[in-house]
């Protein structure tokens, strides 16, 4: 008995470790504190699907709410019916989402539109294109007459119009059926237009503007012309130059019966002559077809080609290499004010790049920029097509070098101190442990990253846009200038030829450009495995 | 714990009710028309007050919402039709794409109220392939203009005299510049128009029916490439430089390091609080008299109204009070610019802004065909090409360049 007492107190105590910070927040969430926390969050998202389904709904966008709907309900049912299939998904439905919201919906519509002719005069559909192409056909006929016009109803209750002409100052009343004049001083007007008229009840304020289809559609046919209201107080004599053939699907112009008809590009066309707006439609492989053809396009694409190469990869290289001898500089042991130091270096990387681009571009300004001053030298940094070069490279590295100061610091961590202690006892120098053991074993960790840098840069539009804009224009110029690598051009092709935005050639360069990294990454990654093999 | 699972299928759903609840509710507030307005922050507080007015006149609602000016004429063809405005305050070269995309509706205004304004302004909102149509009610009107530190230097009576003393004013100490006007890398056609008209040149000629023809390009033409070693004189003389942008004009007039600027009434305010004494003047005649481009802002229609129903309601206001004269005085005013409309412009007495609008006598408004966005960047070039000191192309070559480049751009 006194035995079994005693055990407990003189046996030790089990110590029971305390488990790590991340286990004990993540039990804190389970049981009742997990639940509550689901179930708000899925209340509000589902609150937030609702409210953009109603919105949806209303604009007519029906794909987009059978997607918003499925998707929704997918998720409830994921995070709150436990089944055994469901459990990998729970934590895989949030990154799919937003690959698929911010990655996988823009390259669809950019593929979409890269075979499509959308660009100006061609961003409607074609039924709006009509409409358009209807109301704009519309034309005042010589000595055409302009309204004061007041919207009324006879004693009948038909809706009529009241119109005092602005030059004769007759008054008139029109109706579907024609124009009628009423006798002098029958009408009143004011600033706002018709303020009274005999015999009729004025239609105002909201019944008014309620009537605006109908205004739009009301005609007072005078001759070959209609009186037409143009706002709720004026109406202007108009005459149609094109007549809609419905039946063919053809526009006629009424003064000599040329046939305008859809060129199956989205546009009615008569010979060279074209109605506009146009509409949005498909082209097939046009656009790809012209990045091969069209002289604007081809022939600069290999100059900005190799410029884009040689621009990323002299970017990384040139980053990689200052910021690993920056690296290995601070990483002596006992060197003072080391943090200091890598702070320092670390300031370009924490300065918006926005920002640091346009005061390189004042630094660099050849006549009263500080650069020049500072080393008394008149070299023309932004204005010679191959310093300009120069300038972008050494920018853009000033932007990365801290990235790889980073990257390689961290990396030289993990080489164990070993290998280098041991190649120093079989005899190596400095050079050649560097260059045999750190190099190889870095480049394990960092390849990758390089390569990911080199696609970076190869569209870092920002840096050559902000920076020089693509300039200096070549001598013979075109739409790409000296500095301009691909996006950048592509962007001037979308933006500047033509007539004014060509947003289908500009995404099947896209595409283009897309293809031209793949391959560059494919390639360099399936490289990368082979130094894996080597350590 | 199957009451729990029940609670929160529960809890989810009732949120998703409530939610679409509100939404209805919201909706169904929403009773008398409204009209919305895009403008940019600037424009914003005149915009409201003279559409508020409007307004409340008729009974009807506006809603002005603020948006980069740039943004307005891109977004408009990408909106989705239910947040799309029913009328944008715009610049009068936006009329081309604009009117070719079908995004804008034609306006009519009665013979009276056209009278009220210059050909020109009206001219600068008209486009049409065959038939011209009227797209937008002009509101203001700004050009650039010489400005002339007159504390530094004499008025000058022709461009010789103002080579000259620019030119002295220039050697008088290092870092001095001649004619501060703005280029930089990209260039800048705009600013160095008059410089451009002032030798011959031209962006697009008129075809019979009085349109722009974009396949007639003046850049390059015989009269202007005849006068084109002017440039090169320039340029070694240092005249005008192509590294000046337009910090380093500003910075240069203000702090008296040129004596000549070259720039519009955007900037009239900085230059009153300046405290330097000035004159604001058309540049003197070179061969051909010096014209800058003149642009036009204006409110335009966007075919939208007619799909909210509002149009009736945003033709009255565009066409039947925009185009008044209180109106325009207002909004013009309290941008600092110069009143469209000839009647508001009358009572405009601010005297910068009427050294700046003599400044545009005579000048072409820019074009508002869609092709002219293939314009800029070469001319700029060319300039740029021309005038950036050592090194510097002729300028008959690149001028000549850039003709040929606009040409295959616009195909």
């Amino acid at each position: 008995m006194s035995a079994s007492t005693a055990l407990p107190r003189t046996s030790p105590t089990v110590k029971i470790p305390r488990p790590a910070l991340l286990p004990r927040l993540i039990s804190l969430f389970s049981g009742t504190t997990g639940l509550v926390v689901k179930i708000v969050l899925l209340a509000v998202l589902n609150a937030f699907a609702a409210w953009a389904l109603y919105v949806l709904i209303s604009r007519g966008h029906w794909v987009a709410v059978v997607v918003l709907a499925a998707a929704t309900a997918g998720i409830d049912f994921v995070y709150l019916v436990p089944r055994r299939w469901t459990l990998p998904l729970k934590f895989l439905v949030p990154g799919s989402i937003f690959l698929v919201a911010f990655v996988v919906i823009p390259i669809i519509y950019t593929i979409e539109v890269a075979f499509t002719n959308y660009s100006t005069g061609h961003i409607l559909t074609k039924s709006d294109a009509i409409s358009q192409i209807k109301v704009t056909s519309l034309q005042p006929p010589a000595n055409g007459r302009s309204y004061t016009m007041g919207v009324a109803r006879d004693s009948a209750g038909k809706l009529v119009l009241i119109l005092r002409d602005d030059v004769s100052k007759k008054d008139y009343v029109g109706t579907k059926a024609g124009l009628t004049p009423l006798p002098p001083g029958s009408v009143t007007t004011g600033p706002l237009g018709v303020t009274s008229a005999k015999g009729y009840t004025l239609v105002k304020g909201n019944e008014l503007f309620a009537l605006d289809k109908t205004l739009q559609n009301y005609i007072v046919p005078v001759g070959k012309a209609g009186i037409r209201p143009q706002s709720i107080s004026t109406a202007v004599e108009l005459e149609p130059t094109l007549r809609w053939d419905a039946k063919r699907g053809v526009f006629v112009r009424l003064s000599d019966g040329a046939v305008f008809a859809d060129n199956g590009v989205g546009s009615f066309t008569h010979g060279a002559e074209e109605l506009e707006p146009g509409w949005k439609t498909g082209v097939g492989f046009t656009n790809f077809r012209r990045i091969v053809s069209d002289p604007l396009v081809q022939r600069p694409f290999l100059r900005v080609l190799i410029w884009t190469i040689a621009f990323a990869a002299g970017t990384v290289l040139l980053s990689f290499s200052i910021g690993l001898f920056l690296a290995i500089a601070l990483d002596k042991k006992g060197l003072r004010f080391k943090r200091v130091y890598r702070a320092i270096i670390v300031i370009p990387y924490a300065i918006p790049g926005f920002l640091s681009l346009l005061v390189w571009q004042g630094l660099l300004n050849d006549q009263f920029g500080v650069v020049n001053r500072i080393f008394h030298v008149n070299v023309p940094w932004l204005f010679d097509a191959n310093w300009a070069k120069v300038s972008c490279i050494i920018v853009s590295a000033w932007l990365t070098v801290p990235y790889f100061f980073l990257v390689s610091m961290g990396a030289l961590q993990s080489i164990p101190e070993e290998l280098t202690e041991a190649g120093r006892v079989d005899g190596g120098g400095p050079w050649q442990l560097f260059r045999r053991v750190t190099l190889p074993l870095l480049l394990i960790a960092v390849a990758p990253l390089l390569i990911a840098s080199f696609a970076f840069n190869f569209n870092n539009f920002n840096n050559i846009y902000l920076l020089t804009g693509g300039g200096p224009p070549q001598a013979n110029s075109s739409v790409a200038g000296s500095t301009d690598i691909l996006i950048s051009y592509t962007y001037k092709l979308a933006i500047a030829t033509g007539k004014g935005q060509d947003f289908g050639l500009a995404c099947a360069v896209s595409i283009i450009i897309f293809l031209i990294v793949a391959l560059i990454s494919a390639v360099s990654f399936s490289r990368t495995r082979a130094l894996e093999n080597l350590a | 714990m199957r009451t729990k699972r029940t609670a929160a299928v529960v809890a989810v759903v009732l949120a998703a009710i409530l939610a679409a609840v509100a939404g209805g509710v919201k909706a169904a507030a929403a009773a008398t028309p409204v009209v919305t307005i895009w403008t940019d922050q600037n424009r914003k507080a005149a915009v409201t007050q003279v559409a508020t007015t409007w307004a409340t006149a008729r009974g009807a609602t506006v809603n002005v919402v603020v948006k980069d000016f740039g943004s307005i004429r891109d977004n408009l063809g990408t909106v989705d039709a239910a947040d799309a405005p029913d009328i944008i305050v715009g610049a009068h070269d936006w009329t081309g794409q604009l009117a070719a995309n079908g995004l804008v509706e034609p306006i009519y205004l009665t013979p009276a109220v056209k009278k009220q304004f210059p050909a020109y302004t009206l001219n600068a909102f008209s486009y049409g392939l065959a038939v011209k149509k009227l797209y937008g009610v002009p509101t203001q009107i700004e050009n650039i203009g010489l400005v002339v530190n007159t504390g530094l230097v004499k008025i000058p009576k022709s461009f010789a005299q103002l080579e000259q003393e620019a030119l002295a004013y220039k050697k008088k100490a290092s870092g001095n510049l001649a004619i501060a006007v703005q280029q930089g890398a990209g260039g800048d056609a705009y600013h160095m128009y008059p410089f451009f008209s002032g030798l011959g040149g031209y962006i697009f000629g008129t075809n019979s029916a009085g349109n722009l023809d974009p396949s007639n390009i003046g850049v390059a033409n015989p009269k202007f490439l005849k006068n084109a070693s002017l440039i090169d004189k320039w340029n070694k003389e240092g005249l005008v430089n192509a590294a000046v942008d337009s910090s380093t004009a500003q910075n240069a007039f203000l702090t008296k390091k040129a004596a000549f600027w070259i720039t519009g009434p955007w900037n009239s305010q900085l230059l009153s609080s300046s405290g330097i004494k000035f004159a604001v003047m058309q540049m003197p005649k070179i061969v051909y008299p010096s014209v800058p481009f003149l642009g036009v802002q204006g409110f335009m229609v966007t075919k939208y109204a007619s799909v909210h129903g509002v149009d009736s309601l945003a033709q009255d206001l565009v066409a039947n009070y925009i185009s008044t004269p209180s109106a325009q005085l207002a909004l013009a005013t309290a941008n600092g610019r110069y009143p469209a409309n000839t009647v508001a412009g009358k009572q405009v007495n601010d005297p910068v802004l009427a050294q700046f609008g003599r400044a545009g006598t005579g000048g072409v408004p820019m074009p508002n065909i869609p092709q002219m966005s293939s314009v800029w960047s070469d001319l700029g070039a060319a300039w740029v090409n021309s005038t950036k000191g050592a090194g510097a192309t002729p300028a008959r070559q690149s001028f000549t360049a850039a003709a040929r480049s606009i040409a295959d751009k616009i195909g």
